[in-house]
């Protein structure tokens, strides 16, 4: 079967009905399908850019199966290279994240600038190179594209696609809503945390905007942090907000298009946020409807094809590196707004720390919800997977007045976070975007 | 330090290792004074953790014994998904070495390695802790207790009881 058939019957969308056959997390031959076709042949999130803020600064990172490293240059610009020797290969830059004036390989000691012109090849003169100057031939290979949006750094090893803020579309102002929380903007903070999941890449894009688990699987952390608040007598930002996971809130779900997904709920008490200590000058920067927005609501944006923002009491960026079609790595990393209270950025890190992480108490089931999603699609005589809730009452286009006061026209929306429309959105950009690529 | 008091803090540290084992939850966090301190700092970069737990991220900061309480409130709920069932763990406790303090309060350092089998498998962790011990009325109690793993790829779930 030619992979233009296969893909055309994962997806069964006949009648009120979308299925999405288990074979998606599965089947190398998807696998490979989407490296080539999502991970290397489009935007994909990189880094934000207060971690590589100074002159010389470098994180290193990969697009697909492609190590790449992007450097702050000396003029203040970004850019991104294959991180690998142009000589034989090896590995560039040394560490995950650093700082250097130029890039020395450490297999033979050539040497390539910042912004990837070679300038140093080790006994170039006793070489016996047929050109001279033949330096010049041997530049690093740059991606060809790297755009920040208001500090999130983004890059395209396709040099044909058009400008990351089209490809953002009707998820920037969500982006804003993060970013406009401090004069300064934002910042990445020390240390993080990766974890492996025994699943698909995909399963963690699903589960990170999948509003319907969070009441069953996160009760315990609601119940848990109750027994403590109580106990301890916490107030204001001490508290943790779960009145969206037991309580019945408002909330939504929605499909940017560009396979961009995003739910959110509101707040049943909003002051347990940091950046509720900021309302009074945040009230005078924006529109009332962008302050309830940005104070009252729980947000959690999915850009595909790679990173989830997260912009709850506390705050997230959450990458996503597919290893194989059943493993996959994800870092997460707290993003705070810069020069926020000492007493607001405390509080934003403990959430974090107790939610967040593989060594929280709300990751950690999550990764065991999505790690038995994997298990169970081994059994393959049972084949689809089911995301038909909200199928009657989603709304497209302008009809969502809430979303609009913000300016974000979503392609199709949901007033309800337990419903799975979002979804038909990401599936089907996906299938689009593969096909395309089998097409070229 | 005197012999007697290498072997009082020894005995404290391998028992805590060995409730952990046996899950016997109460009995462990007796050990702790109420206001410990337990903390494991993420890795900064390569070479080096976080060294502020209050204005830093760590993957983990229990500021009380309560905060130990919750971890277990969750864990015996039973409906915890990545807490059923509990994962079965071998703490393997050595280089105890009292590093400094006096007879009310001892520094202490040790090594860990802990053997975990359970629903992901068989993992194997490993690196370093650093005690505070108070000498109070019912005996020897961990002040603080920070952890260092250098694993800093994780698979499957790390509690408190998986370190």
């Amino acid at each position: 079967m030619s992979l233009q058939d296969k893909l055309a019957g994962l997806i069964d969308e006949r009648g009120e009905q979308f299925r999405v056959d288990r074979s998606v997390y599965f089947d190398p031959e998807v696998f490979e399908a989407e490296m080539a076709a999502l991970f290397e042949g489009g935007w994909i999130y990189l880094c934000h850019e207060s971690q590589i803020a100074r002159p010389g600064d470098y994180f290193s990172t990969r697009m697909g199966r492609q190590p790449v490293f992007v450097v702050r240059r000396k003029d203040g610009g970004i850019g991104g290279f294959i991180n690998a020797c142009a000589h034989r290969g090896a590995t560039l830059a040394l560490h995950e994240h650093g700082n250097a004036n130029a890039f020395t390989c450490r297999f033979h000691g050539w040497v390539f600038a910042q912004d990837g012109r070679c300038i140093r090849i080790k006994n170039e003169d006793t070489g016996g190179y047929a050109e001279p100057n033949c330096r010049e031939q041997f530049a690093l290979t740059a991606i060809p594209r790297v755009e920040s949006y208001r500090g999130f750094v983004f890059g395209s090893l396709r040099a044909d696609v058009g400008p990351v803020t089209d490809y953002l579309g009707p998820t920037r102002p969500w982006i804003d809503l993060m970013v406009d929380q401090s004069p300064q903007g934002l910042e990445i903070l020390p240390g993080a945390s990766t974890y492996v999941i025994r699943g698909n890449w995909k399963m963690q894009a699903e589960n990170g905007v999948d509003g319907y688990h969070v009441s069953t699987v996160h009760r315990v952390f609601a119940q848990t942090m109750a027994q403590r608040e109580e106990k301890l007598g916490l107030s204001g930002m001490q508290r943790t907000e779960a009145g969206r996971i037991t309580g019945n809130v408002s909330s939504a779900g929605y499909d940017f298009g560009n396979g961009h997904m995003a739910i959110w709920a509101q707040h049943t008490d909003p002051t347990k946020r940091p950046i509720y200590a900021e309302r009074d000058r945040l009230a005078q920067t924006m529109s009332p409807a962008h302050l309830d927005w940005l104070l009252n609501r729980g947000r959690n944006l999915f850009l595909f094809p790679n990173v989830l923002l997260m912009d709850n009491p506390s705050t997230q960026v959450r990458t996503i590196q597919p290893i194989s079609p059943d493993r996959a790595e994800v870092t997460v990393r707290c993003i705070a707004p810069i020069g926020e209270s000492p007493e607001s950025r405390a509080a934003r890190l403990r959430k974090f720390e107790d939610f967040y992480l593989t060594t929280g108490m709300a990751t950690s089931d999550d990764l065991a919800a999505l790690e038995a999603t994997h298990a169970g699609g081994y059994g393959r005589a049972a084949r689809w997977n089911n995301f038909a809730r909200g199928v009657v009452g989603t709304m497209y286009g302008a009809q969502n007045a809430d979303a609009m006061a913000i300016g974000c026209e979503p392609a199709s929306s949901t007033a309800n976070w337990d419903h799975e429309t979002f979804y038909h959105g990401f599936y089907r950009y996906w299938r689009e975007r593969l096909l395309q690529a089998e097409g070229r | 330090m005197s012999p007697r008091i290498d072997l009082e803090v020894s005995a404290l540290i391998l028992n805590e290792a060995r409730l952990i084992d046996l899950k016997r939850w109460d009995a462990w966090l007796s050990l702790y004074s109420e206001d410990a301190v337990f903390w494991m700092p993420t890795w900064r970069d390569e070479a080096s953790t976080n060294e502020d737990p209050e204005f830093e991220l760590n993957l983990m900061y229990l500021k009380g014994r309560a905060g130990l309480e919750d971890r277990i409130y969750r864990l015996d709920s039973g409906d915890s998904f990545a807490s059923v069932p509990l994962d079965r763990t071998t703490h393997v406790v050595g280089g105890v070495l009292v590093t400094g303090g006096d007879t009310e309060r001892i520094d202490v350092q040790a090594s860990w390695i802990v053997h975990t089998y359970g629903y992901h498998g068989t993992t194997t962790r490993s690196g370093s802790y650093e005690y505070q011990l108070r000498r109070s009325v019912e005996g020897l109690r961990i002040a603080r207790k920070k952890i260092i793993m250098i694993d800093d790829r994780l698979e499957g779930p790390v509690d408190v009881y998986h370190v």
